[in-house]
C-alpha cells in the first residue's frame, strides 16, 4: 500500500512538470504572439534551436524599436519533435488557449504542411523560412500559408546557373534517394540543360538515406570522371561523402546544397575535404551589402555568435512577416494576408517580394566557395558570396500548380 | 577486372567495420544467453571516448587501447551490478535492463559532448592514402580491415586454443559442474561481458575517423549489427564473420550492379537465410 502511495504521488509530480513545460504562454494580453514549431528535442535538435535563436534574435530587434503595431511580439515556442501530428496537435493548443493567429518553422516539410493545413482551417497564419519542398507553394498551396524563404526549385536553379557560368560541361550527380533528393535533382538538371544544351549528366547515383559506407558510390563518381559534382545531400550524407570520398581520389570540386553549415565543416575535422566546393543559400553572413554588414556586426555583438544561415533565414522571415502587419496596420489574419500578398522586404540579402499567386517569396540567391581564410571562423567557411537575381531563379505563376483562388 | 577488385576491397573494409560492431554482441549472446541492447551504445561510448582522448592529447594510437579498457571497466561493473541481480528474472528483465542502459547512455553522451556531429582527427600515416593497383585507396580502410582479421583471430585462438577458452565454453554447457570444479562461474561471466563491452568499444574507436561520431550512431549501427548476427546465427563467432564478409560484399557489388535495391538487398539476404534456415547460417538448433 505504502508502495502505491509513493508511485501515486512521483506520478503527481510528473503530471506537475509536465503542466510546466507544456508552450506556456500569455502573461500580458497585449503582446503579438508567434508561435515557432521546431524540433527543440532529438537528433534535430541543434537545428531547431538556430532557427529559434534567429526568430527570438528578430522579436527583440522589433520590441527594442518600440514593438509591433505599439505591442511586444512574444515568440512562443513549440517543440514539433519533426512530427506533423505532435506540432499540430500544440499549435492548435495555443491557438484555442492564447489565441495565438501567427506561426513559424523551419524544420521538416512534412510538419509544414501538417501546419499549412491548419492554417487554413483555424485561419490562422503559418509561414516557413526552411522548409523547401517546392510543392509546399505548389500543388499544396494556401492563402493561409506564407514561404518567405527558398525552395528546391529556386536553389537547384541557382546552382544549375553557377555551374553554367563556370563552364563545368560534365556533371556528377549524387543524391539520397526520397523525395526531396529526386525533387532536387529533376530542377537542377531542367535548368541545366535550359542554360547548356550540351552540358552532359556523366553519373546520377542515388544512395539510401543515412548511408555509412560512401565508398562504392565514390568509385562509380571517380570512374565517371566529371567536371564537378552536384549534391543535396545533406547531415551526415554530406559529411561522409566528403569524408570518406576525398581520401579516395574524389578530386571533383562539390556543389552542393548545405555547404555553409558551419557545424557541417566543423565536423569534418580538415579543412582540406571542403576547400573549393561550393554552395547556394537565400542567406550567407558573407553576403557583401552593407545592410549585411550592419546586420551581421550587431548579431555578434548582442549574441556572441554569428547570423550563420539557419539563424540569418528565420531572423529576415519574421522581419518580413512584421512588415506585413506593420502595413496591415492590424493583426486581422484576412488583412494580414493582404497586406503581405506583394509586399517588398529589404534585409541583409537584398530585395525579397511577396508573390500573390502562390506566397512565394522571390528572393535572391547567394553563392559563394569554401575558403581557408574568412573572418567568421578558425575553419574554412564561404568566401564572399555572390548574387544570383531573383528572375533568373524564378519559376513563372502559372507552371507553380498552385491553385490559390480555387 | 580492376572494378571487380576495388568493390571487394570496399566490400571487404565495410565487412571488417560490421565484424568489429559484432563481434560482442555475438561473444556476449553466445556465452552467457544476453541480447545486450546496450551494445551499441558502448560502442558510441568508445568513439566519444576516443575523440576526448583524441583532441586532448592529439595521438589516436592510445585511444585504441585505453578506450576499450575503460569500456571493460564499465561492462565489468554492470554485469555485477545490475545484470547479475536481474538474472535470475529471465531474459525479458535482463533485454529491458540493457535496453534501459542503452537510452542512458544516449542521453549521457548529448549532456557530455552536445547533440552534434564531432571531428575525430587522425594525423600520420592512418590519414594518408596510396597507391594500390592503379588506384588510390585510403590506408585508413586497409587498418580496419587488419583490425578485423586481428580481433577475429585473437577470439578463436583463446576461445578454442587455451584454458581460458575451455573453461568459458564448459561454463556455457553447464556452469555448475564447472563451478563446483572449483571455478568461480560468476566472475567467467562478468569477465565475458567486460570483454564483450572492450570489443564494442574497440569498434567504436576504429568507426569514430570512418562514421561520423554523433548521439545517433549507436542507434544506427545496432540494426546493422543485428543483421549481422541474425543471418551469421546468434552466438556464432564464425557465423559473424560469414555473415560480415557476405553483407559486406553484397553491399559494395550491390551498388555497382543493382544500385536500385542497394537498400533491400541485406534485408532480402536476412529473409533468404531466416526462410532457409532459421537459426542463421552457422546457428545451433534450438
Amino acid at each position: 500500500m505504502k508502495k502505491g502511495m509513493w508511485s501515486l504521488g512521483i506520478l503527481a509530480i510528473f503530471f506537475v512538470l509536465m503542466s510546466l513545460i507544456v508552450p506556456n504562454a500569455a502573461q500580458s494580453e497585449d503582446t503579438i504572439k508567434l508561435g515557432v514549431t521546431e524540433p527543440l528535442s532529438g537528433t534535430f535538435k541543434d537545428i531547431g534551436t538556430r532557427y529559434l535563436e534567429g526568430v527570438q534574435y528578430a522579436a527583440k530587434v522589433i520590441n527594442e524599436g518600440g514593438g509591433l503595431l505599439g505591442e511586444k511580439v512574444q515568440v512562443i515556442p513549440i517543440d514539433s519533435e519533426l512530427k506533423p501530428d505532435v506540432a499540430t496537435r500544440k499549435a492548435q493548443t495555443v491557438i484555442l488557449k492564447d489565441n495565438v493567429k501567427f506561426f513559424c518553422g523551419g524544420t521538416g516539410s512534412s510538419v509544414g504542411e501538417a501546419m499549412s493545413q491548419l492554417a487554413k482551417r483555424q485561419n490562422v497564419i503559418m509561414f516557413t523560412y526552411g522548409m523547401d519542398a517546392a510543392s509546399m507553394t505548389g500543388e499544396k498551396c494556401n492563402r493561409n500559408f506564407f514561404r518567405p524563404g527558398g525552395s528546391t526549385d529556386g536553389r537547384s536553379f541557382a546552382i544549375a546557373q553557377m555551374i553554367v557560368k563556370k563552364g563545368f560541361q560534365k556533371i556528377g550527380i549524387i543524391a539520397q534517394d526520397y523525395s526531396f533528393g529526386h525533387e532536387a535533382v529533376d530542377a537542377f538538371k531542367k535548368k541545366l540543360l535550359q542554360l547548356n544544351p550540351k552540358a552532359r549528366t556523366v553519373a546520377e547515383i542515388y544512395h539510401p538515406l543515412g548511408t555509412k559506407d560512401f565508398a562504392p558510390y565514390a568509385s562509380q563518381l571517380i570512374a565517371a570522371a566529371p567536371d564537378v559534382i552536384f549534391t543535396p545531400n545533406w547531415g551526415n550524407d554530406l559529411t561522409l561523402l566528403l569524408k570518406q570520398g576525398r581520401p579516395m581520389g574524389l578530386k571533383a570540386k562539390v556543389v552542393s546544397y548545405y555547404i555553409n553549415d558551419e557545424v557541417m565543416i566543423e565536423s569534418l575535422g580538415d579543412d582540406n575535404l571542403i576547400l573549393g566546393d561550393m554552395g547556394a543559400e537565400i542567406y550567407m553572413v558573407s553576403i557583401p551589402t552593407k545592410k549585411n554588414e550592419e546586420f551581421v556586426q550587431k548579431f555578434y555583438k548582442d549574441e556572441g555568435h554569428y547570423p550563420t544561415w539557419l539563424r540569418g533565414k528565420s531572423y529576415m522571415a519574421v522581419m518580413f512577416w512584421a512588415e506585413a502587419v506593420k502595413k496591415a496596420g492590424t493583426t486581422d489574419v484576412n488583412k494580414v494576408i493582404k497586406a503581405w500578398e506583394g509586399l517588398t522586404y529589404e534585409g541583409p540579402a537584398g530585395t525579397w517580394t511577396m508573390r500573390a499567386c502562390d506566397h512565394q517569396a522571390q528572393v535572391p540567391y547567394w553563392t559563394a566557395e569554401i575558403v581557408k581564410n574568412n573572418p567568421f571562423f578558425k575553419h574554412a567557411f564561404v568566401g564572399p558570396a555572390v548574387e544570383v537575381p531573383a528572375k533568373d531563379v524564378e519559376v513563372p505563376c502559372d507552371q507553380t500548380g498552385c491553385r490559390m483562388g480555387q | 577486372m580492376n572494378e571487380i577488385f576495388v568493390f571487394s576491397l570496399h566490400g571487404l573494409a565495410y565487412a571488417g567495420l560490421l565484424f568489429l560492431v559484432s563481434a560482442g554482441l555475438t561473444l556476449v549472446f553466445g556465452m552467457m544467453n544476453v541480447l545486450n541492447f546496450a551494445h551499441a551504445a558502448m560502442y558510441m561510448l568508445g568513439a566519444y571516448f576516443s575523440y576526448t582522448q583524441v583532441t586532448t592529447t592529439g595521438l589516436f594510437w592510445p585511444s585504441v587501447i585505453f578506450c576499450p579498457l575503460l569500456l571493460f571497466i564499465l561492462g565489468a561493473l554492470v554485469e555485477r551490478f545490475l545484470l547479475r541481480r536481474v538474472h535470475i528474472h529471465g531474459h525479458l528483465h535482463e533485454l529491458l535492463l540493457t535496453f534501459g542502459l542503452a537510452y542512458i547512455i544516449t542521453e549521457l553522451v548529448k549532456w557530455i559532448w552536445g547533440n552534434y556531429p564531432l571531428a575525430v582527427n587522425i594525423t600520420g600515416f592512418l590519414s594518408k592514402s596510396i597507391h594500390l593497383f592503379g588506384i588510390i585507396y585510403p590506408v585508413y580502410r586497409l587498418f580496419v580491415i587488419f583490425c578485423a582479421i586481428m580481433v577475429g583471430v585473437a577470439m578463436a585462438l583463446i576461445l578454442y586454443k587455451t584454458r581460458m577458452g575451455i573453461v568459458l565454453r564448459a561454463s556455457v554447457n553447464d556452469g555448475e559442474m564447472v563451478d563446483a570444479l572449483g571455478i568461480n562461474v560468476p566472475l567467467v561471466m562478468m569477465g565475458v561481458f567486460a570483454f564483450g563491452s572492450a570489443l564494442s568499444g574497440f569498434a567504436g574507436v576504429i568507426a569514430g575517423p570512418l562514421l561520423s561520431t554523433y548521439p545517433g550512431m549507436a542507434h544506427e549501427i545496432l540494426v546493422d549489427a543485428f543483421v549481422v548476427i541474425v543471418v551469421g546465427g546468434f552466438g556464432s563467432l564464425g557465423g559473424a564473420v560469414a555473415a560480415s564478409l557476405l553483407i559486406g560484399e553484397l553491399q559494395s557489388f550491390g551498388v555497382l550492379l543493382f544500385p536500385k535495391l542497394s537498400l533491400a538487398l541485406v534485408y532480402l539476404l536476412m529473409a533468404g537465410v531466416l526462410i532457409v534456415k532459421p537459426s542463421g547460417l552457422f546457428g545451433a538448433k534450438q
